[in-house]
């Protein structure tokens, strides 16, 4: 026999009370705690999903929202004609190593991306470091559709050392 | 425990509704200092002014006169808080472009960089229309003293920041006596939306 057999009807009563009292903070509750993840899986991070990845993946969301959104944007689409849109960018697409190294060096003169020209000079961030870019890149490479996966520090070291001797 | 949060929930919420309701009705304050005079209040206003826009246009205090508009202080290569703030007055631009009664001003404070030409290419890239958005220029000693005096805005050259310009993201609401009636963070869009709210407010006290 259970406990709850033996409970008259008004406490059982009491008792549903008691559980339905709170409900209506339920659907609170249930939508404080899933709007962090929905904003998680909304950005479309695309890549393999290692631990070096998601770290990459992160440090580099929080630097792209430090040195790149008030610009690009927060959701990569640039502003008319002036910013470029990092959100489905033919331009990113054919020109990776050139994307590398203009956060490090900065650019300046006309571009064309998808079909549209821009002639807004951007100012390099020289203060980043390598491991920075790298962070930066994996993120901007696997985020609004794009899945080049993980850019390791050590590829982009390499490119790094190749346009600083070009440039000078 | 029911009972409290029950009593809380009945007593606060329609107490911010009126509260947001007889704001709505308010009319917007008058910003800045004021000064009684034997018959009345003077309020401050923004003074006459001069300078050129991005269509080599000389803009002053009279091509605002009737009407309503938002000031601000950018310069193009900024990329701090600036291209945040355009992006929201693209906002305002898109709210108010066919109205005739409401422009836009927004001085450089990079004049020596920012040229006639140059400001014309960046209006001409926002997409945006000139006898609707002015982006002047103009002397140096002028456009500070105006953001600093008159619209109370912080612009000065400081070598310590990223790009060497300090200034506010402010945008200002002068009404058609040139008056403030409202400043907002440009970079916010929760405060822009109440910019936009407010211009409407603005319009109906001229109804």
């Amino acid at each position: 026999m259970s406990s709850n057999q033996d409970l008259t009807f008004a406490e059982k009563n009491r008792l549903r009370q008691q559980r339905t009292r709170f409900a209506f903070l339920l659907p609170l509750l249930v939508i404080l705690g899933y709007s962090p993840l929905t904003q998680c899986t909304g950005g479309g991070a695309g890549g393999d999903g290692g631990p070096t990845y998601t770290q990459y993946y992160n440090k580099g969301e929080d630097l792209y929202l430090t040195h790149c959104s008030n610009c690009h944007q927060v959701d990569g689409t640039g502003l008319a004609q002036l910013y470029p849109p990092l959100h489905r960018s033919d331009y990113m697409a054919a020109h990776f190593e050139e994307v590398i190294c203009l956060i490090r060096y900065g650019k300046s003169g006309e571009i064309v991306v998808n079909g549209i020209m821009y002639n807004q000079p951007m100012k390099g961030i020289p203060t980043l470091t390598d491991l920075e870019i790298a962070e930066i890149a994996t993120y901007i490479y696997n985020t609004w559709g794009n899945k080049k996966g993980l850019i390791d520090v050590r590829q982009v070291s390499d490119i790094l050392k190749r346009c600083e001797s070009e440039g000078s | 425990m029911r009972n409290v949060i029950l009593s809380i929930f009945v007593i606060f919420f329609p107490t911010l509704f009126s509260a947001c309701i007889e704001q709505k009705d308010a009319p917007l304050p008058i910003l800045g200092p004021r000064q009684p005079t034997e018959t009345d209040t003077a309020y401050h206003t923004i003074p006459p002014f001069s300078f050129v826009n991005q269509d080599s246009t000389v803009v002053t205090h009279k091509t605002f006169d009737g009407k309503i508009y938002v000031a601000d202080f950018f310069f193009t290569s900024c990329r701090t808080i600036c291209p945040k703030m355009k992006t929201q007055m693209v906002r305002v631009y898109d709210a108010i472009k066919d109205d005739p009664d409401v422009l836009l001003l927004s001085h450089t404070i990079d004049p020596k960089h920012d040229t006639v030409a140059l400001l014309h290419d960046y209006a001409e890239r926002l997409g945006v229309s000139s006898d609707k958005w002015h982006f002047v220029t103009g002397k140096k000693e002028d456009i500070y003293r105006i953001a600093q005096e008159s619209y109370f805005a912080t612009a000065m050259e400081d070598a310590t920041e990223p790009d060497g310009f300090i200034h506010s993201g402010a945008f200002l609401l002068i009404d058609k006596e040139k008056r403030i009636r409202g400043k907002y963070d440009g970079t916010q869009p929760a405060d822009v939306d109440r910019l936009i709210a407010d211009i409407e407010r603005l319009k109906k006290e001229y109804e």
